[in-house]
């Protein structure tokens, strides 16, 4: 169940969900601003998030509490993984590996 | 390529003020690829009917400032006051849109029925699009002064014709 209710939380954000999984994830290797969030979400996933997606989602995760920012380096803002941000991210990568269990046990039945 | 800092003037002004200096320093200055620039301005229209960023750029809100058309920034707003729309508003909203489509629909078939060919397949072709024009005031422009209602239906009623009439005569 509550796997369930944290999933809904991410798919709530529609198109941007993938994005802020991506940014969830570079994040929890520690804080990052957006250049540096760019470049580690394309060398993890292979894609690399358009720069109007990636502050569409920033601005998702802020607003929800998942993410907060932390004071600006120059011109670039750092953020990080908030306690929230950090529960999300673990429940959403718990149910993606059941999910590839059970997928990787079929094929292995096929 | 129009430049990042340009694309930027696309946002609404909190969404500038909390992540325009950061969001320029993650694009950098190297020449935008068509598929970014594709990507700045669909997110430029998000941001300005996301419930999400407002909350997220609320503390940065400004005033607005005297540039740019009044229209499309009225156009641009009209997301963001939707959230006031009741459910009575939406079911006026549908009520006209039926009964401007029977209308549209019914006055091409007399038209063409009376020889007017042409105005009738005109007529027949706007009994979408007229309709949803002709709605939005209950919805989505709720709230929005008359005149910048007045120049955005009628323009739009006024464009929609005259596509109409050419379509049919090509």
């Amino acid at each position: 169940m509550a796997l369930r209710e944290h999933d809904d939380l991410l798919a709530s954000l529609g198109r941007f969900s993938e994005p802020a999984l991506h940014i969830l994830i570079s994040l929890a290797g520690g804080p990052k601003h957006g250049y540096a969030m760019t470049r580690d979400i394309e060398a993890v996933s292979g894609q690399k998030p358009g720069p109007g997606t990636l502050y569409g989602a920033i601005a998702r995760l802020e607003a929800r509490g998942w993410i907060e920012p932390l004071p600006a380096e120059d011109r670039r803002r750092p953020y990080r993984l908030t306690s929230a941000g950090e529960r999300v991210l673990r429940h959403r990568l718990e149910s993606l590996r059941a999910v590839a269990r059970i997928g990787r046990a079929r094929l292995a039945e096929g | 390529m129009p430049r990042a800092a340009t694309l930027l003037r696309l946002y609404p002004p909190a969404w500038r003020a909390r992540y325009g200096d950061e969001f320029l320093a993650t694009v950098g200055e190297a020449p935008l690829e068509s598929r970014q620039v594709f990507d700045i301005v669909m997110v430029a229209i998000d941001a300005w009917l996301s419930a999400d960023v407002r909350k997220a750029t609320r503390a940065y809100r400004v005033a607005p400032s005297g540039g740019g058309s009044a229209m499309l920034k009225s156009m641009l707003v009209c997301g963001r006051r939707s959230a006031g729309v009741t459910p009575r508003d939406g079911l006026v909203g549908a009520a006209v849109m039926i009964l401007a489509t029977l209308l549209f629909s019914v006055a091409g078939i007399a038209a063409r029925r009376a020889g007017w060919s042409a105005t009738g397949e005109m007529l027949k072709g706007l009994a979408f699009a007229g309709p949803f024009t002709l709605s939005m005031p209950f919805w989505l422009m709720k709230g929005q002064p008359w005149k910048a209602q007045a120049a955005i239906i009628g323009g739009t009623m006024l464009i929609l014709i005259a596509a109409g009439l050419v379509a049919t005569r090509v």
